[in-house]
């Protein structure tokens, strides 16, 4: 093309400075103007554990929490959440320790092939959040627009009741099955 | 406690009267003592078979691998030990592997069905700033496929490209918008050719097939693949009380799984090729790759990532990772490709659209006397795994019923779709529809039950199909009563009112390809697995199974587990290179519990041996008096001499260092000698019978299910948990083909829906209540009992559903799925054929039981006391195929029978009778023909 002036099919968009809450922590970040907002998580802010499913909103693998909503990342320009507070399936757990949602996944078969499990997290906890009482059919309500290829969704609707039950105070989080860390000499009774 | 590294607790110098040493006492207390902490816990007896003296009932009997079970964690329910880092979102899938310094690569897809690429043009690409390089057919000639018979395949069309979609060149760029940019501006001149959409049409000559096979192209048409099937005596079937006929439509299904594929590819500084793939089978895609990129084997590392859900969908070596590949070479730089939802359709795999015609026969005894099976399968573009299916979609019909006859056609033809290949329940999904609800068909017209009809005509445990495949164990019986019983059967078939219905379907499955792909002239073994425990007494277990989701790397941890006696967060297994994973064939063909378990225990056996030895050494008790619990060794007859793991293992670790052990599984010899007689070969199978319940809106046709009792039997469920997701899903995904999924393709042959919105995968609100029941009938090979549950429990709840519509509204539709468009056309054609006004007064099947239905109760009695007997291994007797018609069991059928044929070819006098697919046989290959063409 010597001679032309290449013209861009795609528009090249400015650069802004993004500024948003994400997990907690402020984020100040250099982004075209019209990017979408799962890409700024995945590919600036570094939250690879929201997923890109379908890019087009029929699968609910990149849902986010925004504010307290989930919402749908793919289907959000990272404009519109300039200021919020947005928690991805990584600002879920309390440091080291997984929240009640997450431990009952993993504990209840919630979770098989996992691509789906953070959109379903998410959705979910946006749900316990106001309601931890829910009836299957609530549940069912709330996890509508998140599609697992692999569970069937009944031990999903399984790992959030217990995750509610535990919300509750009705029971406390299941002892995990034996010792994360187990001593391999183990010694006598203290 | 323990003062430091003790290597012979308790006081070894005291020797006793009689002079022989006295053991040493561990050192702390000994199990069943009492105490809080989890060491000081007596073995679990609930997970201890009664034959080892525990409380585990074994109604189908006692296994080899009875005296191994610790009761760590074989059969309880056990969260997959990946689980956090799914949680966490720390799983790292395909497009979450971010090198230093990559770049994005994009592939350019042909917008044709059929062309020959003339010439294309990557000089306004290549000038593009920000474009690092640029790849075309003419950089990989070498062709690929996951089945050596069919390599097919090119990284990039080479002279033709044959399916919208299919790969024409590739870029790759600083960025993704750079590299769309530059993929658009890669100009490509087409010679447009005609296309082939209809598979009828596949089976004509036409001037310019698809694909050229040379010497061995089926005349100049577009059949890949023909397969002719003839087992028992067809002479009866004339003499039928009742036949069936069923012509079926199978639309197309793809996999739909979450993630769409995402591949990286980087070289090196050593200039080995480090390819991150979200792969069920990483071992032939690094075949596939060695060949195409011209390099040794050994310069490739596959590495699987986290696999965001297979299904069958990325089990063959895949055309992006070359380019990935090549990309990355051109480039010096990392390249990475994900596709878009609508490019996973474009590579799909998904299940054959398929045209299926089934005649099934039964006898005054209500015996099955035959079943006539004819096969047309659309294959798409490429073979794929097709050579397989077209097997698939006959011979695994021929369980778990004994029949008279059985007769199969089928082929498998090219069109210029994207290409077909392996999906859950390879190739027997279909069929097994179409048999099943014949089944269902029979029993209506000889007025019995059909679960009797059923139970009256079971292969037994222990037994020989009509082709010659080696069953083991079965507990299609029990899982037929459990379903029968859960469901409340007896007082709803066919009882229920108008728009409610129940039916019952039935399944069987292979575990395990008894046959590997690559069938290399040596005796390789299909599984491989090493362990390696250090001082630190981690146990890190190496393979190549791949997880894809459905818990295998669980299922290896857990056996290991349950020899050694060790908690399952001590082992740690090491899956996803294959720089450090031996050899292991992949997840497909329902394989990896049955034979990489199979291999974890030998190997585990042997660490479990070399514990043993040092600890009888240190205790002075014979190593078979010394039973492993949880992290210690001690005496069985006094469980205060004892010595813990670590003690044992570092007394074995003497001037070796770590131990280290390997295990390997190859399935037996077995199977028929005729052509194809390998194809469907399993060292075991699964069963599995469904009740499912539905409603339909007579008015709009609206299918809806609500119930299903889900019985399957997986020999031994490892993990239940597992087991039971496994069965779920499974008839999601099966609901989703009979009642919502299919890929449309328009009247120009274009895939109208490659999108999850207008691609029907059912949603939360589509499930019904599903009630998994799990049947142990105790594999003798299988690791600790088991068989797989992977693909079997998809089978059964197509025709289940199919026959609770038929149940619900009396109207038999045989064109998948049922969405509600069909259903209410077929409502109105019989309210207008039969002169009702209101679909409300629609005719409802009620049954009035014939003589036959005493007759099939007697027989399936007797036959359960028998299967029962046989389950046991009290009644050790041959049993093949044949026996309930009259023949004897030790000798052929075809030698007590001058009727009974095995044949694998048509006669030339049946060559005009033959069915659709059976049509391909009319054809002559190009190297019988005479004069060439």
């Amino acid at each position: 093309m010597v001679g032309e002036e290449h013209v861009s099919m795609i528009p090249i968009a400015p650069n802004n400075v993004w500024r948003a809450k994400v997990n907690g922590r402020a984020q100040e970040i250099l982004a075209p103007s019209n990017a979408i907002l799962l890409d700024v998580l995945r590919d600036k802010v570094g939250c690879l554990g929201v997923k890109r499913g379908c890019d087009m909103g029929t699968c609910g693998c990149c849902a986010v929490l925004i504010d307290g909503e989930p919402r749908l990342s793919c289907l959000t320009m990272a404009n519109e959440c300039v200021g919020s507070d947005i928690i991805s399936v990584e600002g879920l757990s309390n440091g080291a320790h997984l929240a009640p949602i997450q431990q009952c996944f993993a504990e209840c078969g919630g979770s098989q092939c996992g691509f789906c499990t953070p959109g379903f997290l998410i959705s979910s906890q946006a749900l316990l959040d106001k309601n931890s009482n829910p009836t299957d059919s609530e549940i069912a309500t709330a996890i509508e627009g998140n599609l697992c290829r692999c569970t069937g969704y009944q031990q999903i609707i399984q790992s959030i009741q217990s995750a509610a039950a535990i919300h509750r105070g009705d029971e406390s989080p299941a002892k995990p099955a034996s010792d994360a860390h187990s001593d391999p000499h183990p010694s006598g009774p203290e | 406690m323990t003062d430091g590294y003790v290597q012979q607790p308790g006081s070894s110098k005291d020797v006793r009267v009689d002079g022989k040493r006295v053991a040493g006492k561990m050192s702390f207390n000994p199990p069943g003592s009492g105490g809080s902490r989890p060491e000081m816990a007596e073995r679990d007896l609930d997970f201890i078979p009664e034959v080892e003296g525990g409380r585990e009932a074994q109604p189908a009997g006692h296994h080899l691998h009875d005296k191994y079970r610790t009761g760590t964690t074989v059969g309880k329910r056990t969260p997959l030990v990946d689980g956090n880092a799914k949680v966490t979102g720390q799983a790292w899938y395909g497009d979450d592997v971010r090198l230093a310094n990559e770049i994005i690569g994009r592939i350019v897809r042909s917008p044709h069905h059929y062309a020959k690429v003339k010439s294309i043009d990557t000089s306004k690409a290549e000038a593009l700033p920000g474009v690092l390089a640029v790849s075309t057919g003419a950089d990989a000639p070498q062709r690929f496929g996951v089945l050596p018979v069919t390599k097919d395949e090119h990284a990039m069309a080479v002279e033709k490209v044959r399916h919208v979609g299919d790969l024409v060149a590739c870029v790759a760029a600083i960025d993704e918008a750079t590299a769309r940019e530059a993929a658009a501006l890669i100009e490509v001149e087409y010679e447009v050719l005609d296309a082939v959409h209809d598979p009828k049409k596949g089976l004509l000559d036409v001037d310019d097939p698809i694909h050229w096979r040379g010497q061995y192209h089926i005349g100049s048409t577009n059949v890949q693949k023909r397969v002719f099937q003839e087992f028992g005596d067809r002479s009866k079937l004339e003499q039928a009380r009742a036949t069936h006929h069923g012509k079926w439509k199978f639309m197309g299904v793809n996999h739909g799984f979450t993630e769409p594929h995402a591949v990286v590819a980087h070289w090196d500084p050593n200039g080995r090729l480090q390819l991150y793939t979200p792969q069920q089978v990483p071992h032939y895609a690094h075949r596939a790759l060695a060949t195409v990129l011209d390099v040794p084997m050994h310069q490739v590392n596959v590495i699987r990532t986290f696999v965001g859900g297979g299904f069958g969908g990325k089990s063959d070596p895949f055309p992006h990772e070359m380019c990935a590949a090549i990309l990355a070479r051109k480039a010096g730089r990392p390249v990475r490709i994900t596709f878009d939802r609508e490019e996973v359709f474009w590579v799909n795999r998904g299940r054959h659209p398929s045209h299926i015609e089934v005649q099934l026969f039964a006898d005054d005894d209500a015996r099955i006397s035959g079943f006539e099976i004819d096969a047309l399968i659309d294959g798409g573009g490429f073979a794929s795994f097709g050579h397989v299916t077209s097997y698939y979609n006959g011979v695994l019909a021929t369980a778990p019923y004994e029949l008279g006859s059985f007769h199969y056609t089928g082929a498998r033809v090219w069109t210029n779709k994207p290409a077909s290949g392996a999906m859950r329940g390879h190739g027997a999904v279909n069929t097994r529809c179409a048999i099943e609800v014949g089944m269902d068909d029979l029993a209506e017209k000889l007025q019995v039950d059909p679960i009797d009809l059923r139970l009256a005509n079971l292969l037994p445990p222990h037994s020989k199909t009509i082709t010659g495949f080696r069953i083991t164990s079965n507990g299609m019986r029990q899982a037929l009563e459990r379903v029968r019983e859960g469901s409340d059967w007896d007082s709803k078939f066919r009882q229920l009112p108008l728009g409610k219905g129940i039916g019952i379907g039935c399944g069987f499955f292979i575990s395990g390809s008894g046959l590997p792909i690559h069938w290399d002239p040596n005796k390789f073994p299909h599984a491989t697995v090493h362990i390696q425990i250090d001082m630190d007494g981690g146990v890190t277990v190496h393979t190549g199974a791949a997880d894809i989701g459905q818990g295998s790397t669980t299922a290896v941890a857990q056996v290991v587990a349950e020899v050694l006696a060790l908690p399952l967060e001590m082992i740690h297994v090491r899956s996803h290179e294959s720089d450090t994973s031996p050899v292991d064939l992949g997840s497909y063909s329902s394989r990896v519990t049955f034979m990489n378990a199979n291999a974890a225990i030998t190997a585990a056996l042997d660490v479990r041996e070399q514990l043993l030895d040092a600890a009888s050494e240190i205790l002075d008790v014979p190593a078979k008096l010394l039973i492993l619990n949880d992290r210690r060794i001690y005496n069985k007859k006094d469980p205060a001499v004892g010595t813990s793991y670590l003690q044992a293992l570092h007394k074995s670790q003497e001037d070796k260092g770590a131990l280290i052990a390997s295990g390997a599984y190859r399935t037996p010899p077995m199977g028929g000698v005729h052509k194809g007689a390998a194809a469907g070969l399993a060292p075991a199978y699964s069963f599995s019978a469904y009740v499912a319940e539905v409603e339909v809106d007579v008015d709009t046709g609206l299918i809806k299910c609500t119930d299903v009792w889900a019985a399957h039997d997986c020999g031994k469920a490892l993990n239940p948990l597992a087991v039971e997701g496994q069965i779920i899903g499974s008839c999601h995904m099966g609901l989703g083909q009979v009642l919502s999924e299919q890929m449309v393709y328009g009247r120009t042959g274009h895939l109208q829906n490659p999108n999850l919105l207008d691609y029907k995968i059912p949603s939360v609100h589509e499930m019904p209540n599903v009630t998994p029941i799990i049947i142990e009938s105790c594999d003798p090979e299988g690791p600790f009992g088991a068989k797989e549950a992977g693909e079997g429990p998809l089978l059964p709840i197509l025709p289940a559903v199919v026959n609770a519509v038929y149940d619900a509204i009396g109207i038999r539709v045989n064109d998948l799925p049922l969405t509600p468009d069909k259903v209410w056309a077929a409502i109105s054609k019989k309210m207008k054929r039969e002169d009702i006004a209101d679909a409300q007064d629609l005719p409802v099947p009620r049954i009035d039981f014939s003589e036959l239905q005493a007759k099939i109760a007697k027989r399936s009695t007797e036959h359960n006391d028998r299967d029962g007997r046989r389950q046991r291994s009290e009644d050790t007797d041959p049993y093949i195929n044949g026996v309930l018609f009259g023949f004897d069991p030790s000798i052929p059928p075809e030698d007590q029978d001058g009727d009974w044929k095995i044949s694998v070819r048509p006669d030339s006098g049946q060559l005009e009778s033959l069915g659709l697919a059976g049509s391909a046989w009319t054809k002559i290959e190009q190297r019988k023909m005479e004069d060439g063409k």
